[in-house]
């Protein structure tokens, strides 16, 4: 039986009807065809669906729909500002971060997750960060090269702002 | 490396800001309406003659739409190797836990799900077998009771065995026997499952026309088309096959696996269906690799050449014929030059799922065996293992065992290359310790097409069938910009599909860029040197004349004369010949052998017995690294791979029941397991590559598992010779117990000796 739920997700208000064992994953995927977050094992442990609950990082399969209710929101469909990617976005571009790209938008999730908690990260804290995050195709080193140095653009504009 | 403003450099991705947003398209983001979920049903038993399926009361739920079994699909066999041996579901038995048995298309997965528990199956247990020796013995229970009657059949396939190959050359007997030491050792990998993130996905609908469109994850859509027309009996015209974005495959992928059922159930429903697999079913619906056994033998004189190596490997095959064996003739010897060797190499049957392919197959396992191998002479003959390997690694114009001689490589560069970066030989610090492994592989050929157009502003679009797999298509562009002297913003890679593009090889097997590549560049030089000849017509001069590059056609000695390649485009609109497209197609390019020395640092923690790979390091010839950055991310992940093949990998499997289909339990490398990997990139240019380019992918998880192993031993004197290279095992050893070991007995040795295998 579906129940009511609102929530916002990337800064827009939903209003939905969900059944009550929906994950908010299915619901993002299925629902609303927001298909950058992605299933890769529905069991919590491979963080390609991560998303940011309230600024949080959050495996979305893990949470139930009607759990994000009056929450916010974001995928790595929300991180795009004016038509630009945010810098971890671009530094996954720029450094080879990226390869098949199904463990992309989660490990950019918890990239962007870590910098707002953690502006100035060591390599350290990124593998642990990260440390939720599978990726069979980069081996990482890429990865983390790409969210340090989206931690060194995003400082730069913080002082220039 | 030519002077160029576009190879070696690190372009990003050509697809890199659709994937970092989020928006590339993978096969489970398609949906389209009224579309149904499919869902398999699978056999519970080992080994069981199927008495009855009865789909009556999961008819009556409502919501399901379509159930098939193997009463309602074409009675056709197909093969993942030579053998056509396998079927889309079970027929009268089932061999392996996980085998399809029904499939159900339903209005949504839990409606699907539910009738999957309502399709009753009653089932005669039979004697399963499911350890690939004990399949070798007489009186083992057969797999396949009609192996004759399969197409493929061949006389060496006999109770299990399905496939033997061997490999001969010298007087390896009277070599031995001269020999100053004769060392034995037999290894044992284990269970892999490749690890892609994306679990096979698969959309079908059927135009009212019949046409089937097929939307799929794979890395190979033209040897998708071709099974699936011959096991749902269909024209391959009538298929269209389009790869989505692939989410990682590893080999996995390279062949028909779930697509037929969401096929076959929208040509019963003439509704669209699709099917994704979830975490578990890519351990019990796909192949992945299962355990192999490698003994060898190996005569050595008191310089430390080696001038005799036997070989006998088993490859566990599941319950039907997929790729590896080939390893157990093609790596054995490892890089060396080794004059006299008897290499026997069998596939053998046992009521496990098919044994599917990983990067690879059976190369990293066989590799385990002959690098630790190597290490363990090394070491109990008091020489470097460095040295050792060096005394004795092949050098150009050596036989190839391909046929022919070993051309120009950079070997031996890549072992200089590690042994300076690491300072060799080094003196370890208490509990940690360094390995050595070599790496070879041959670089992939296999029929390539590729086709570049013209378009009437200069800008240039490039058609391959290849599906990009590790930035493959970024390269192409890199290939087609330098070849035509444009930019790469100006090269764009048409989206394709098998009505689109002609026929190509899969991507897979290190092929895409060294022979795929080829065929790129050689239809931007046919393109090439169509606009030098039109140009040359215009301006009437001979063609030699002429230089294509920074966008235009022009005279070399006097530049201003020319035309840009917008204009030459639009020229050709009315000219003789027509619009300019350049096109190749190439069946076989020549042997190009890649090789790479890796070095592991471990430390052992003597407490846990738990290893930590604190560096890791590789020289890889690469040829010519057209984009280093994706070259390097390549082998960053490979080598990644092969630490977690090495430590904590392993597909339990006990009575042909999968115990950790799971990420939960089957524990690949996270971030914080492992180091950054240094690369050094090695580069003597192939002559026949793409601007000398070889190939990369194969050789980087080759090695970890036995510089790794190599290292453990250098570190706490622990040898461990079945993997993982598990904290408990190391433990246990480091409490002196012996470390489990497989022995093939005397007997049995002697009959796998023989060429025809046991009787």
């Amino acid at each position: 039986m579906p129940h009511s739920l609102s929530l916002t997700i990337n800064g827009e208000s939903y209003t939905l009807q969900v059944e009550p064992y929906c994950s908010l994953l299915d619901m993002l995927r299925d629902q609303l065809q927001l298909t950058g977050t992605k299933k890769g094992c529905d069991e919590g442990d491979c963080g390609a669906c991560t998303v940011l609950m309230n600024g949080k990082t959050v495996t979305s399969c893990m949470v139930l729909a009607l759990d994000a209710r009056d929450q916010e929101i974001t995928t790595v469909e929300g991180l795009r500002q004016d038509n630009t990617l945010h810098p971890v976005q671009a530094a996954f571009v720029q450094y080879g971060g990226v390869q098949c790209g199904f463990c992309t938008p989660g490990l950019i999730m918890s990239g962007v997750g870590l910098l707002l908690e953690n502006p100035q990260p060591t390599e350290e804290e990124v593998r642990f960060a990260i440390g939720g995050n599978l990726c069979r195709c980069t081996g990482y080193s890429k990865v983390v090269q790409a969210i340090l140095k989206a931690a060194e653009t995003m400082q730069a504009q913080a002082s220039t702002a | 490396m030519p002077d160029s403003k576009v190879l070696g450099q690190n372009y990003p991705r050509v697809d890199a800001a659709d994937k970092v947003s989020g928006r590339s398209q993978y096969a489970s983001d398609v949906y389209l309406p009224g579309m149904l979920m499919c869902k398999v049903l699978k056999s519970p038993k080992p080994h069981a003659r199927i008495l009855h399926i009865d789909t009556s009361r999961a008819q009556g739920r409502p919501g399901v739409r379509a159930i098939i079994t193997g009463r309602d699909v074409p009675d056709a066999r197909f093969g993942n190797g030579a053998v056509k041996d396998k079927r889309l579901f079970a027929l009268d038995k089932v061999r392996y836990i996980g085998e399809p048995v029904a499939a159900v298309a339903a209005v949504d997965e839990i409606t699907a799900l539910e009738a999957l528990d309502l399709i009753d199956v009653t089932y005669e247990d039979l004697p399963a077998v499911t350890d690939p020796i004990a399949a070798l013995r007489p009186d083992a229970p057969l797999v396949h009771e009609d192996l004759p009657s399969y197409e493929g059949y061949k006389p060496s396939m006999r109770g299990n065995i399905c496939t033997v190959l061997d490999a001969d050359r010298g007087d390896v007997d009277a070599a031995f026997a001269q020999a100053d030491h004769v060392f034995e050792d037999t290894f044992r990998s284990q269970g892999i499952n490749q690890g892609y993130l994306e679990a096979m996905a698969c959309v079908a609908n059927v135009d009212p026309s019949g046409r089937i469109n097929v939307w799929t994850s794979t890395q190979a859509p033209y040897q998708i088309r071709a099974t699936l027309a011959a096991v749902i009996d269909r024209p391959m015209s009538r298929i269209r096959i389009i790869p989505m974005e692939l989410g990682g495959g590893f080999g996995a992928k390279l062949r028909l696996c779930v697509e037929a059922y969401p096929v076959l159930l929208a040509l019963h429903t003439g509704k669209p269906v699709k099917l994704i697999a979830t975490r578990e079913e890519t351990f019990t619906l796909s192949g992945f690799r299962l355990p192999t056994i490698v003994y060898l033998k190996t005569g050595v004189r008191n310089d430390g050449t080696i001038v005799a190596r036997e070989a006998i490997s088993i490859f566990d095959m599941g319950a039907h014929l997929g790729a590896g064996v080939q390893s157990g003739v093609s790596h054995t010897l490892g890089p060396y030059n080794i004059p006299n060797y008897r290499m026997r190499s069998y596939a053998v049957y046992t009521n496990k799922i098919w044994a599917g392919s990983y990067r690879a197959s059976g190369v990293a396992d066989v590799t385990f065996a002959v690098e630790s191998h190597t290490d363990i002479i090394a070491r109990r003959l008091g020489l470097d293992p460095w040295e050792f390997r060096k005394l004795n690694a092949f050098n150009e114009g050596d036989l190839a065992l391909q046929g022919g001689k070993i051309p120009r490589n950079g070997l031996h560069e890549t072992m200089d290359a590690v042994k300076q970066h690491l300072g060799w030989p080094r003196t370890s610090k208490a509990g940690t310790g360094v390995g050595l492994a070599m790496c070879q592989w041959r670089s992939g050929s296999g029929p390539s097409t590729a086709s570049v157009s013209l378009l009437e502003d200069g800008t240039v679009s490039l058609l391959t069938g290849s599906v990009d797999i590790s930035g493959t298509d970024t390269v192409f562009a890199q290939i087609t910009a330098e070849t035509l002297g444009v930019d790469m913003n100006d090269v764009v890679i048409a989206r394709r599909d098998t009505d689109l593009a002609p026929f190509t090889g899969p991507s897979g097997g290190s092929r895409i860029i060294y022979s795929q590549g080829k065929a790129v560049q050689m239809a931007a030089a046919d393109a090439r040197d169509k606009l030098i000849a039109l140009a040359a017509e215009h301006l009437d001069v001979q063609p030699g004349m002429l230089t294509c590059a920074d966008g235009r056609v022009y005279m070399t000695e006097t530049p201003e004369r020319g035309y840009t390649l917008g204009q030459l485009a639009r020229m050709s609109l009315t000219s003789a010949s027509g619009p300019i497209m350049g096109t190749a197609a190439l069946s076989a390019m020549p042997f190009a052998p890649i090789f790479s020395t890796q070095a592991a640092e471990v430390s052992v923690d003597k407490e846990t017995g738990k290893v930590r790979v604190v560096r890791f390091v590789q020289a890889q010839d690469v040829g010519v690294a057209i984009n280093p950055m994706a070259v390097e991310g390549q082998i960053d992940g490979g080598a990644v791979q092969g630490i977690g093949r090495a430590i904590t990998e392993e597909v339990v499997i006990k009575d042909g029941q999968i115990l950790n289909p799971s990420l939960t339990t089957y524990l690949m490398p996270m971030a914080a397991d492992v180091p950054s990997i240094e690369n050094i990139l090695v580069q003597v240019p192939t002559d026949d590559g793409p601007f000398g380019a070889r190939a990369v992918a194969e050789p980087p998880g080759f090695g970890p598992p036995a510089a790794i192993a190599n290292a453990i031993e250098d570190a706490v004197g622990v040898r461990i010779k079945e993997l993982p290279l598990s904290a408990e095992k190391i433990l246990r050893a480091l409490h002196g117990e012996a470390p489990a070991s497989t022995e093939l007995d005397h007997d049995l040795l002697q009959q796998l000796r023989g060429s025809s295998g046991p009787e």
